[in-house]
């Protein structure tokens, strides 16, 4: 029997555009418009919705990064140009997410060195990217600015504001046409809460993705998919200031004690599931972005997407 | 004396004669915005006399728009002016300027024009101006008055000088109109919005030094429509500029405008984050403690006028730790007084319980309860890291400060240690716990047509939502309506939201439309209706904080009430911890209720049951805690000898013993309708 998929819902997911071609003033190949859903994901009866988007995390400080990933990539972690471009011809990642990690450094000073980075990624691939910035109030103002001015023109999308860390992410956003990810911690009215602050500084509803943070599976993730869930149900109730697409990234998954303490002859593939699941679960809850940062996990989640959206017949849920 | 009114009459003739002078077309570089006042206010790109013309008298001829034209024209004519003066300023470089101010780098704006007196006064105004962190314009013979003292002047020093003659001020409005259109979202031609833009966007203010031409006064004086403040030093009087010194005339001007300098750092010597709230201070750690019933204490949080407190000044009168003998309970008065532009009394008592956590945010001090009931602990660690009374006075001050930024403007603290000087400035403090209790006492549900909510424990009871009446306070007993009130006023969108309350639906339920429609929202949709008055039908939901649970007890057709401090076994056959895992978690439960315990003395508790003749049994300890109160208020009802009549654990501890003892005393509850 065919359940109904609207559940007698009004409100519609808002979108956000993701990079812009050169016909939009910027130099992706592609760009993409997030969103726009009326109901939960695998749902819909018409199978032309799309599967959400893989982000591919790259760093610029590798020492940082997960020993797993090192290890998997080797000395491709070390070349941050090679590294991107891997991830988009060979990996097949939709999107790239730049960490900055080099900002997390103690007294981190070069800026220009990192604008420099933030053009190398640019110029390495095409795909829409996703920066993350400096977490340090010392240093906030210039990252953001920096970031934002390098990439003009390119639609960014700029992590991670949050409740008291949201300015200089708003302010590169609005000077620069950028979109920014909102986080909170698991609470849907924290959540709504900061979209209201982003707008009452100028942010517009189209230029904010919504991240609920993502816990490891078996290490919070529950939580993080019951805030999901209420999130998207209060948007799909008409709560606008709810109604934007959700990011998640379950980078804790590398550094759980099952991945950690694992045979090293299975680590990996532990690893890989790990992230995986967590992603598929994510998905399930309604995230418009999946952030992953072993290659393998790509292909895996793009399979189960093509899997999930198979099963559904013309006539909807089975 | 220049008098200002007379002069920016015969200004803005001047600027009005001027205008069809204009001869050349003329245009900025760099600019997307044509000439950007003209553009903002009115849509319409100004380039030569006609236009000009008309965009002037379109604005009712405004000596702002006149001035720009002007200066444009003068530009395209004569070239720009040579450095230092940087003239108009291009769109690459405001983008940047404008990220500063949303990203809270700069905190405001300031013009500073005319010609200084002597040649020191400029230089101090500015300095300061660049210590409280504004980017300051300049125009005139300022210029030179500051490069010549040796001032650096340019972006990177934040001082920026724009040109020449006071009248290149004009690009001061010029800047603050673009960063309107970019960052603002003002559409051009759409003046109104520009003007509220500027008005409680931009912050920004003018300094008028002597020496400027009637059409330069009314170009500066046409600013206050952009809801600037002029403050003016000396030769001015009259219009509504305000005169002012030199030593406080940033001080003033950033007041009037409302920037604040924010805090960040707090000096002292321990740690202070939320993530210390939660740690104690047992009695073998701490070096001193006070109040909590081992000596006199008391903390009274009070708002005084703007001139009477000194901002981050911390005063200790009476002996400091050093004096103090290890172990020892000592006295301690409190006493914070703060002063903000948007400060009102009624927000005292909520301000004042937020001591409570900053003090516990102190890696060494821990603090509990309120007013004259606190208990406060230094520890041994803290203090042999050198942390002294006075350091708590930093914390508060500092964090008050940091908190809420938006509502005060200073914050100074007083600790007394003085036992003679504790016991008087508790007296004080004690009337005024007095007068403000008075003020929400007379409150009815029935005088106001708003009631205020509480979601703070949607965290983990994700669809509760608490309805607090001036009658009905908040179930966890902290939140009153009026705090209810004043929480949603500073933090528009906190907590705590306003709910109309609508037509009535139950009246003596308490159900109405207005209420249940905000909490179908608020609990995503999960509840549909919500008696304030009734256990029975359609209860208000429970988080877990309540401090009381009220639930019926069908076997006596009556309302019992156990509190959260009670341990043992309630007629009902379960523990309150028990009856709390049953009822909790957001869930609504007909026949249970969440309540504060104040919430037993209102004359709404159990309205929707018949009143609080159903109340049959209550926890002896409570019991003690209510009853000068209770007593009082059933003598009020003519039911002078009901007290009595209500059993506790020494005369009910079974469903059997208490029917026994009921019917005994012939309480009234077994002769009510029933109740199921």
């Amino acid at each position: 029997m065919a359940a109904d998929a609207q559940f007698g819902w009004s409100g519609t997911i808002g979108e956000v555009t993701l990079g812009a071609t050169k016909a939009e003033g910027g130099t992706r190949r592609v760009s993409y418009r997030i969103g726009g859903g009326s109901t939960l994901p695998f749902l819909e009866k018409e199978v032309s919705s799309p599967s959400p988007l893989i982000a591919f995390e790259v760093c610029d400080y590798p020492p940082f990064w997960s020993p797993i990933i090192r290890n998997y990539c080797g000395d491709l972690v070390n070349n941050l140009a090679e590294w991107t471009k891997t991830a988009d011809t060979t990996y097949g990642a939709d999107l790239i997410r730049l960490h900055l990690n080099s900002t997390r450094q103690r007294n981190f000073t070069d800026i220009t060195a990192m604008g420099k980075t933030v053009e190398t990624v640019l110029s390495a691939s095409t795909l829409p990217l996703v920066i993350e910035g400096s977490n340090e109030p010392k240093i906030d103002s210039e990252v953001f600015q920096k970031c934002g001015e390098t990439g003009q023109g390119e639609r960014l999308l700029l992590g991670t504001a949050e409740a008291g860390h949201y300015r200089s992410i708003a302010a590169a956003a609005l000077a620069y046409n950028h979109s920014l990810i909102a986080q909170s911690p698991i609470d849907v009215n924290l959540a709504k809460q900061l979209n209201i602050l982003l707008k009452e500084i100028g942010v517009q509803r189209d230029h904010i993705v919504i991240d609920p943070y993502t816990g490891a599976l078996g290490y919070g993730f529950e939580y993080s998919y019951s805030a999901m869930e209420r999130i998207r149900f209060a948007a799909l109730k008409g709560d606008t200031d709810l109604a934007m697409p959700i990011i998640c990234s379950a980078a804790d998954t590398l550094s759980i004690k099952e991945v950690r303490e694992a045979d090293p002859a299975v680590q990996d593939a532990i690893a890989v599931s790990w992230e995986f699941y967590t992603g598929i679960a994510s998905a399930a809850a309604g995230a418009e972005i999946i952030c992953v940062r072993h290659p393998k996990t790509i292909g895996m989640l793009k399979e189960a997407f093509a899997g999930m959206k198979a099963r559904m017949g013309p006539g909807g849920v089975q | 004396m220049t008098d200002v009114e007379i002069a920016k009459k015969q200004g803005e003739h001047q600027l009005k004669d001027s205008l069809p002078a204009i001869k050349n077309t003329f245009a900025y570089e760099d600019t997307a915005y044509h000439l950007p006042i003209s553009f903002a206010l009115t849509g319409t790109a100004v380039h030569d006399k006609n236009t000009a013309l008309d965009v002037f008298s379109k604005t009712g001829n405004n000596p702002i728009v006149a001035s720009e034209c002007l200066l444009a024209e003068k530009t395209a004519t004569q070239g720009k002016e040579p450095a230092p003066y940087t003239g108009f300023i291009g769109d690459t470089v405001i983008r940047k300027l404008g990220y500063s101010l949303v990203d809270g780098s700069i905190l405001g704006l300031a013009l500073v024009i005319g010609t200084p007196d002597s040649p020191g006064a400029a230089a101090a105004i500015c300095r300061e101006l660049q210590e409280k962190y504004m980017l300051t314009f300049l125009a005139g013979p300022v210029i030179p008055s500051l490069s010549d003292n040796g001032v650096k002047l340019g972006l990177e020093y934040r001082l920026i000088p724009l040109g020449s003659t006071p009248a290149y001020g004009i690009h001061f409005v010029d800047i603050i109109a673009r960063v309107a259109m970019m960052f603002g979202g003002v559409t051009p031609g759409d003046a109104s919005r520009l003007l509220a833009y500027a008005a409680e966007r931009a912050k920004a203010i003018v300094i008028v030094f002597p020496g400027l031409s009637d059409s330069e006064i009314a170009l500066v004086d046409g600013m206050r429509v952009l809801g600037f403040p002029i403050l003016s030093l000396g030769d001015y009087r009259g219009g509504a500029w305000i005169s002012s010194d030199a030593d406080t005339i940033v001080r003033k001007g950033m007041e009037e405008k409302g920037i604040r300098v924010n805090v960040t750092a707090i000096p002292i010597p321990m740690g202070c984050s939320p993530a210390f709230e939660g740690k104690s201070i047992r009695k073998e750690e701490m070096y001193v403690e006070f109040g909590g019933g081992r000596s006199t204490a008391f903390e009274l949080l009070r708002m005084r006028p703007v001139a009477d407190v000194t901002d981050g000044k911390v005063t200790v009168i009476g002996p400091e730790i050093d004096s103090m003998k290890e172990g020892s309970a000592n006295p301690l008065g409190i006493i914070i007084e703060v002063a903000g532009k948007t400060m009102k009394k009624d927000y005292e008592p909520v301000l004042e319980r937020r001591i409570h956590n900053f003090v516990n945010y102190g890696e060494g001090s821990w603090h509990v309860a309120q007013r004259d009931l606190i208990w406060v602990r230094l520890s041994k660690e803290a203090v042999a890291k050198g942390v002294k009374i006075e350091h708590l006075g930093k914390l508060l001050a500092s964090k008050f400060r940091m908190d809420f930024p938006q509502l005060l403007d200073a914050v100074s603290v007083t600790l007394i240690t003085d036992p003679v000087k504790v016991a008087d400035a508790r007296k004080e403090a004690e009337r005024i716990y007095e007068e403000r209790d008075a003020r929400i006492k007379g409150m009815r549900d029935n005088d106001v047509s708003t009631y205020y909510s509480c979601t703070l424990c949607q965290t983990f009871a994700p669809n509760h939502v608490c309805v607090i009446t001036p009658e009905r306070p908040a179930l966890c007993g902290a939140i009153s309506w009026l705090d209810g009130k004043i929480a949603y006023e500073i933090s528009p969108s906190g907590a705590n939201q306003p709910v109309e309350k609508g037509a009535v639906i139950n009246a003596q339920n308490g159900e109405f439309d207005g209420v249940n429609r905000f909490i179908r929202k608020a609990s995503h949709g999960e509840i549909d209706r919500c008696s304030l008055y009734s256990v029975m039908e359609y209860p208000m939901t429970c988080c877990g904080c309540f401090e009381a649970i009220a639930l019926m007890l069908p076997e006596v057709n009556g309302i019992m009430v156990v509190n959260r401090e009670f341990k043992g076994v309630t007629p009902s056959g379960m523990s309150f911890s028990t009856l709390a895992g049953t009822i909790g978690g957001g869930a609504q439960t007909p026949g249970f209720a969440g309540i504060s315990k104040n919430y037993i003395l209102s004359d709404r508790f159990l309205q929707g049951e018949g009143g609080i003749e159903r109340l049959v049994w209550l926890p002896s300890q409570l019991k003690e805690e209510l009853k000068n109160r209770f007593e009082q208020k059933l003598a009020g009802m003519g039911l002078k000898d009901f007290f009595d009549k209500i059993a506790d654990e020494t005369k009910a501890t079974t469903i059997e013993e208490l029917m026994v003892y009921l019917e005994k005393v012939k309480h009234p509850a077994l002769a009510m309708k029933s109740l199921v």
